[in-house]
């Protein structure tokens, strides 16, 4: 498999069928509960904000503007992402039934194959190598004194 | 340290490489570890130079030999710059699993059994 450079994948299995998903993914106070306040509404070209900490150490001020770019009814929610300074990247959401549940495909994708920093965190993430290695040396930093 | 020059690094797969059998393996001399490697010893030092200045490595004298550790602070301090976006998905992905069990069902949302 060749590497993305440019997206961040991750799935989760939910044990709900897809129509429950869906809702809790676009309902603004439900999406408020599992990911950021917001000033979201499932309408395309609608522009809206996600509002969480601060974090100075990262240069981001706790503000993501979004906008909404797609929508299939129950199955995608496509937005775009950005911090409101370099990062412009677009997240969506993918539903499909599996058994009796629903898996979701977040998809985070745009990152700049130009930008070393984001492009080695990339790297890292995508790679195992962040999971893996931070886990075992999270595991040596407990051992030592 | 600043995070440039840890970047710069873990960039290289032989510097990764060699963090990692230092992780996996424990402690060991620079003779070691350059003979898992098919580059020359000195290319193999000139890593290990770059990890050390990175203060990813530390070195000791044992005898003759030199030998290097682990040095895991830097990358602890990394992590939170690093890994924003993947750990941030797969807590909020399981997040929204926990609203879900939470959540009554509509009538169309149910299971159909």
């Amino acid at each position: 498999m060749t590497e993305d450079l440019t997206a961040i994948r991750v799935d989760h299995f939910y044990a709900h069928p897809p129509a429950k998903v869906w809702r809790a993914l676009t309902d603004p106070e439900l999406m408020a509960q599992w990911l950021m306040p917001n000033s979201f509404r499932l309408e395309i070209g609608h522009e809206f904000t996600f509002t969480t900490d601060p974090r100075p150490n990262v240069d981001f001020d706790g503000i993501v503007y979004c906008r909404v770019l797609e929508i299939e009814p129950g199955k995608l929610l496509k937005i775009s992402w950005s911090d409101g300074k370099k990062a412009d990247w677009t997240v969506s959401w993918r539903l499909e039934s599996e058994g009796r549940g629903t898996r979701v495909f977040l998809d985070h994708e745009g990152f700049d194959p130009d930008d070393t920093a984001q492009q080695f965190s990339r790297k890292i993430m995508g790679g195992g190598w962040r999971t893996h290695h931070f886990t075992k040396i999270a595991d040596l930093l407990e051992t030592m004194p | 340290m600043s995070s440039d020059a840890l970047f710069a690094a873990l960039a290289s797969p032989a510097r990764r490489r060699l963090l990692e059998l230092l992780l996996r393996e424990g402690d060991q001399p620079a003779g070691r570890l350059a003979e898992r490697f098919d580059m020359s010893r000195p290319s193999v030092s000139e890593h290990l130079k770059v990890l050390r200045d990175a203060g990813l490595v530390a070195e000791a004298r044992r005898g003759r030999e030199r030998h290097y550790r682990l040095e895991a602070e830097p990358l602890m301090s990394l992590r939170d710059w690093l890994s924003p976006y993947e750990r941030f998905w797969r807590e909020r992905l399981a997040a929204l699993g926990t609203i879900l069990d939470e959540m009554p069902s509509t009538m169309d949302e149910k299971d159909d059994d």
